[in-house]
């Protein structure tokens, strides 16, 4: 049972001002055992805020990070499950499926974490999922302005995989989940 | 008001050195073996006179006492109150005996353990003392044997038998364990439909209360989640969002949400954990590397998770990983194939029933009150006082040694702290045969340890008799039981 918090696209302190209260007082240290952040963040303060939450914390780069030597992209293996993250400014067109699933391809994980679009999206492709964590504290994106805040905690149990959505919407925490069974014949196509 | 002055027969030279010279009479129903009246009077008295200077020696090695002699006094032939004299010979000279095979076999059992141990040199006295019984010791373990071969077990025979000591020869120490702790019932025809239903208990316990939150909703959705989603999904496109019940997401705050009593729960287990590893480090049994070592100390925890688990009034305290341990130990050890598979869970209730009796002294907030740890040992002060004023006035009033400061750890841990482990298992055959529960006997035997070492205390002050006394130095274990028991006999 592995909890990995999946957020990006902060842009503090650019476009907003820290994490929604709300959602700062369910982030507790000790409960989550990963942290993968898409970019974006974008300054050092947020990097340690979010070590303090869990020391394991892996970061792509995004456009505005301040930080450079962050990667372009990163594969991590938890459980049975290979983990792709990837800003995704890189790809093009801007979280597009069939473009995110090359890239999902090319990296070769079951689940890959990308941002930019700062709207929450969860596909299935093929074998695997793409996940968009959407913006954690809802700061505008290059291409809208109506941001929800949300963020992405995934359960990760043997071959399965819970993912819990948690958005903040009209003030209101709101929190659905999506299953997600691996099956155990994956062929790499 | 009289200055009650020492008792005679604590002034006597009999507790300067340890191991008196009785007159042997040995009761023994099995004739085969016994041509040997004479011998074992001749034996113990020689074996007298060694011992005084071998007990140290040996004792420091960590022998097992089990196998040692016990020659037995009776006085008399009350069954509820025997006068016992055992004399601990542990370089026994060699006498080797048709039934010693299964003492040898058995107590490999401990020297294993002890040998492989940090206990250094304990190899060859070890193994050449420890491994000979005498002629009362297996007529003892005979005895034993048949009470527990009949159909209906007689418990006092039991007890008055036990309370001498259980010898290691046939592996019943933990059947006879499981008695005295009210585990298995006196009627044996009963004995396997008990087993069956407390075991399938234990694991319906660890099922519901060991698993973690996603299983637990993984179960509770069993139902609605359609369990092909491959099939149902296209290949490509939207994966479908699903309402979560009740509000339950890992990050949950509320107070009824099975993902934060988990996480507060971790407190416990982190607790637990970090115990389980230190309990025995010298034991093979307990620590080290092994698979065999990994799997008892997750047995332990298991245990101890189950109990905080269903006791949400005391938890988990440390020291009760001490107390379980002999426990799982003697449990896990024996003989019987199939009692052995099942330790964990015979141990499980064994420890809620033998906890049952001292969880007043784990509760904080009733230290103070009649029932908790202070008022115990208050009982134990009053206890010194009526039996040796002369002590109990110079260690409280002169040296100022406050009882607290080393009755604490003997009474909540039961004695498990202050002995090697082989000497703990006999002390604790002793505590539990008492029948009005091991309260008493446990202050008794306290008191017989403050006894025997009175003339240090008396010539001490604050320190070295704290040190003494928190440091309690080896010593003869059948001595100290048989002055613990002329304690009850004397008060009567």
């Amino acid at each position: 049972m592995v909890l990995v918090l999946a957020l990006g696209d902060l842009h503090i302190p650019h476009r907003a001002a820290d994490l929604p209260a709300k959602f700062k007082s369910m982030l507790v240290p000790g409960k989550i055992q990963h942290v993968i952040c898409t970019g974006n963040l974008c300054i050092k303060e947020v990097h340690d805020y979010l070590k303090t939450l869990c020391p394991d914390l892996h970061i792509t780069r995004g456009e505005y990070d301040e930080e450079t030597r962050y990667p372009e992209t990163k594969t991590l293996t938890i459980g049975q499950f290979k983990l792709g993250l990837c800003h995704g400014h890189q790809v093009i067109p801007w979280g597009d499926l069939d473009s995110l699933a090359m890239l999902q391809r090319q990296l070769d994980v079951d689940i890959l974490v990308t941002g930019h679009t700062h709207q929450f999206t969860a596909y299935k492709h093929e074998a695997g999922v793409v996940i968009n964590p959407g913006s954690a504290t809802g700061a505008y994106s290059s291409i809208t302005y109506d941001v929800n805040p949300s963020f992405v905690l995934m359960d990760i149990d043997a071959l399965r995989v819970v993912v819990y959505v948690y958005e903040l919407i009209d003030g209101e925490v709101k929190v659905d989940k999506i299953d997600f069974k691996k099956t155990t014949t994956q062929n790499a196509n | 008001m009289v200055n009650k002055r020492v008792p005679d027969w604590l002034n006597s030279s009999l507790w300067s050195s340890p191991g008196p010279q009785p007159s042997v009479q040995s009761p023994s129903p099995t004739p085969a073996t016994l041509n040997d009246d004479d011998d074992a009077t001749n034996r113990s008295t020689r074996s007298a006179t060694k011992s005084s200077t071998a007990t140290v020696n040996s004792v420091k090695a960590g022998g097992s006492a089990s196998g040692g002699e016990f020659p037995v006094e009776r006085t008399g032939p009350m069954p509820s109150a025997p006068a016992v004299i055992r004399a601990e010979n542990r370089h026994v000279p060699t006498r080797a005996k048709a039934e010693t095979r299964d003492p040898l076999s058995s107590s490999s059992n401990y020297h294993s353990d002890e040998e492989n141990g940090s206990s250094a040199g304990s190899t060859t006295s070890a193994s050449a003392a420890a491994a000979i019984s005498s002629a009362e010791d297996i007529s003892r373990q005979a005895q034993l044997c048949q009470e527990l071969s009949r159909k209906i077990i007689n418990m006092g025979e039991v007890r008055r038998l036990a309370s001498q000591g259980i010898p290691d020869g046939a592996g019943i120490r933990a059947t006879v364990w499981k008695l005295l702790l009210g585990y298995l019932p006196t009627e044996k025809a009963l004995w396997p439909t008990e087993l069956a239903k407390k075991r399938s208990q234990y694991k319906h316990f660890k099922e519901e209360l060991l698993m973690n939150p996603s299983e637990i909703t993984r179960k509770l959705e069993k139902s609605v989640i359609l369990d092909d989603e491959g099939t149902v999904i296209a290949d490509k496109g939207e994966l479908p969002r699903s309402e979560i019940t009740q509000g339950e997401h890992p990050l949950s705050l509320g107070k009824n949400s099975i993902w934060n009593q988990f996480f507060q729960d971790t407190e416990i287990i982190e607790q637990i954990d970090r115990d389980v590893k230190r309990t025995h480090p010298d034991l093979h049994f307990f620590s080290g590397d092994t698979p065999f070592a990994k799997s008892n100390q997750d047995s332990l925890r298991n245990i101890l998770i189950v109990f905080a688990k269903l006791n949400p009034g005391i938890r988990y305290v440390q020291g009760m990983n001490e107390i379980l341990a002999p426990l799982f130990y003697v449990f896990r050890n024996d003989p019987n194939e199939e009692n052995a598979a099942s330790a964990e869970a015979d141990t499980f209730f064994c420890f809620v029933e033998l906890l049952s009796g001292f969880r007043d002294h784990f509760c904080q907030q009733l230290d103070n009150s009649v029932v908790g740890i202070r008022s115990t040992i208050t009982k134990l002060s009053q206890f010194l006082k009526e039996h040796d004023e002369e002590l109990w006035r110079h260690l409280e009033m002169t040296t100022k040694v406050n009882p607290q400061f080393y009755a604490f750890r003997w009474i909540t841990l039961l004695l498990t702290q202050e002995f090697n482990f082989p000497d703990s298992l006999l002390i604790w055959d002793t505590l539990l045969s008492d029948p009005e529960g091991p309260l008493e006997t446990l202050l008794r035997v306290c008191c017989a340890m403050l006894i025997i070492v009175r003339r240090r205390l008396l010539a001490g002050d604050f320190t070295s008799n704290l040190k003494l006394l928190q440091n309690y130095p080896s010593t003869n274990i059948s001595h100290l039981l048989y002055v613990a028991n002329k304690l009850r006999a004397k008060l009567g």
